[in-house]
């Protein structure tokens, strides 16, 4: 059974990697369109013709767009992105700074978003053919109207400005360092015993991932809600009812179970979503990870950063949306013989 | 009472004239288009109902809060750090916001649907080929590669809208695809074919028409979304040139004064909810009208 699932993900991480390959294909032809030039702006403006050419053939912008490609990619493999323009530094260890904060973020949303999400579908189920279907309707659609980074300065008005009740920039207070260990905030605070700095931390993440996980979760009430709707009709429904099963325990044990599937399938698309709205709420938030690395580079033009990253991305995609196949496979036995 | 049709008690206690009960499911989408018709206008008629001009500083005059908290009616609104009027800017910003949302939605519809019918309708290695261009696509968050591709390209107008249809040309392949592939299955696309139809007639008599109530719930939802989108592009200062008002240049700007002036960035937040409101509902309002399986539970 497990070997099952074995061989599906083996299969899917086989065609994963092709993805990967046509992804750094994509952003490194798209990047290469650029009207601007990388070499002026890492050169002083008083460089000679001559300078400027010697550096340009140093950073091999010379050969042939193929063979720059197939130079990066080969580099890019072993994860080695180049140095940034802006920052003086290898692409990777500004990118190994900025990752563990971002999944950090990106983890508690995702909590925050299946909690909303599954406990608004089933609010919205209970309420349906009620007088409070048209309202949960309707908040759903106005809540779904609200992107990420709109809940993001709303939250800091309201929590931070007006309330002052909750931080709204960085990861930590000023004045609090962790030790670094593996970058994850709340690991590094509970492996060094420090609970205030936890809490501090846990302060911190509150306000971006609530504004992330309220982008994502209206969508996941509707389809949990329709697909509820759907199993409704199965029989095993009427004979739990019939064996006199409380609603409470039909509506747990039997529909929720066979509901979950659709709507833990659509986490995968949403959650990849999710990851992409990291990039403006971070950048709100003053929080140090990929989506403020990104912004930055694309304000300084700052190629090999703004590829590294964009390939972190996508690869993050494929690697959440492989999870949640995996998931879908090991709680979906039909799944295995359909294949 | 069985909860998996609701609507049908809800009918059934209130017994509704026949005429009625047809108007009932479009509610929501006409709600949802006079919101999206009145911005139009203002989009349109921007010139005649702005009280200033969009980038007419007034340095004598920054930062006033809006009438109703303690300013005055020569800007009802207030004005920005620079003492521009907001009203007038948020008028002028709906400019920006409609034509991104009309030009990019609908080029993502002509892109993505065409791609979607060739590949439903032939398959083979045409599906092949355009199934694999959406993996492609969808293995970037929608954000990322829209900022990938303004930096490739440069910011401007055209430029954003060239990046929202690329970005999201895939919205409507995924979708319009499994509905193509679902259509081509019925005996009368056969019948159309056996009576002489060529490819593309059939496409255009048979294939189009059935896929087309699809097609417009999906373009006013994307339309909510290509002006979200331009919003974040322009609060990162990637989307239109810099004399040109945007609602997420707006707040942008304003974000830097919100402990003194919260207006200047409350007021554009509630254009860009409003506006995707209007989308939604009415895009939502569609897809309940025109889909049959929906419609029927609420007249039943």
């Amino acid at each position: 059974m497990s070997g099952g699932v074995l061989g599906v993900a083996l299969r899917r991480i086989g065609v994963s990697l092709p993805l990967v390959f046509l992804v750094s294909v994509l952003v490194f032809v798209v990047l290469r369109l650029i009207p601007a030039d990388p070499v002026a702006m890492s050169v002083p403006p008083n460089a000679t013709r001559a300078e400027i050419e010697a550096l340009r053939a140093e950073m091999g912008l010379t050969l042939p767009i193929h063979e720059q490609f197939w130079i990066w990619f080969a580099k890019a493999a072993g994860a080695d992105f180049g140095k940034s323009i802006a920052f003086a530094q290898p692409v990777s260890r500004l990118i190994g700074q900025a990752l563990p904060a971002t999944i950090e973020l990106v983890v508690v949303a995702a909590v925050f978003a299946t909690i909303i999400g599954l406990a608004g579908g089933l609010l919205m189920y209970r309420v349906a053919g009620g007088r409070g279907e048209a309202a949960s309707d309707l908040a759903s659609t106005l809540i779904m109207s609200i992107p990420e980074f709109l809940w993001a300065i709303f939250f800091i008005l309201l929590f931070g400005v007006a309330l002052n009740i909750l931080p709204f920039t960085g990861r930590l207070d000023a004045g609090i360092t962790v030790g670094r260990i593996t970058g994850f905030l709340l690991v590094d605070t509970l492996i060094q015993g420090r609970f205030g700095a936890f809490l501090n931390a846990l302060s911190h993440l509150l306000l971006p991932s609530m504004s992330l996980a309220l982008g994502t979760a209206p969508l996941l009430m509707r389809v949990l809600r329709s697909s509820l709707m759907e199993v409704g009709n199965e029989d095993y429904m009427m004979m739990a009812r019939l064996r006199g099963f409380s609603e409470r325990r039909v509506l747990v044990h039997h529909a929720f179970k066979n509901a979950f599937l659709p709507t833990l399938n659509l986490m995968g698309v949403q959650f990849s979503f999710l990851f992409g709205g990291t990039l403006l709420v971070e950048v709100i938030y003053s929080y140090p990870g990929l989506g403020s690395l990104m912004v930055q580079a694309v304000a300084n033009t700052d190629l090999p950063v703004i590829q590294g990253v964009a390939l972190v991305y996508a690869v993050a995609v494929l690697l959440i949306n492989l999870g949640v196949d995996l998931a879908a496979l090991m709680l979906n036995p039909k799944l295995r013989i359909a294949k | 009472m069985s909860r998996s049709q609701p609507a049908a008690g809800q009918a059934g206690a209130v017994p509704a004239p026949r005429r009625r009960a047809s108007l009932r499911p479009w509610r929501r989408a006409i709600v949802g288009g006079a919101i999206v018709a009145t911005i139009m206008l203002v989009a349109i008629f921007a010139p005649l109902l702005a009280p200033y001009d969009p980038n007419e500083q007034d340095l004598l005059n920054q930062l006033l809060p809006p009438v109703w908290a303690g300013g005055n009616w020569d800007h009802p609104l207030g004005t920005d750090n620079l003492g521009r009027d907001t009203l007038s800017r948020l008028i002028y910003g709906s400019r920006v916001a409609m034509i991104v949302a009309v030009a990019a939605a609908s080029g993502a519809l002509v892109l993505g649907t065409a791609l979607a019918i060739v590949a439903g309708y032939f398959g083979g290695i045409v599906d092949w080929i355009v199934s694999r261009l959406v993996e492609l696509w969808l293995c970037f968050p929608p954000v990322v590669l829209s900022l990938i591709l303004i930096v490739g390209f440069g910011v401007g107008l055209r430029n954003v809208i060239l990046a929202i249809i690329l970005v999201d040309w895939t919205r409507f392949c995924r979708v319009v695809r499994a509905e193509v592939l679902v259509v081509r299955r019925n005996d009368y696309i056969d019948a159309a074919r056996l009576a002489g139809f060529s490819h593309w007639r059939t496409i255009r008599r048979e294939v189009l028409p059935a896929v087309a109530p699809l097609i417009l719930t999906i373009l006013s939802l994307e339309m909510g979304i290509a002006v979200i989108v331009e919003a974040i592009l322009s609060f990162v200062g990637m989307s239109v040139e810099s004399t040109i008002p945007a609602w997420g240049v707006m707040i942008a700007d304003a974000r830097k004064d919100m402990y003194q002036a919260v207006w200047g960035l409350v007021l554009p937040i509630l254009a860009i909810i409003v506006t995707v409101l209007g989308f939604n509902l009415l895009g939502d309002g569609l897809r309940r009208a025109l889909d049959p399986k929906l419609r029927q539970r609420v007249i039943q």
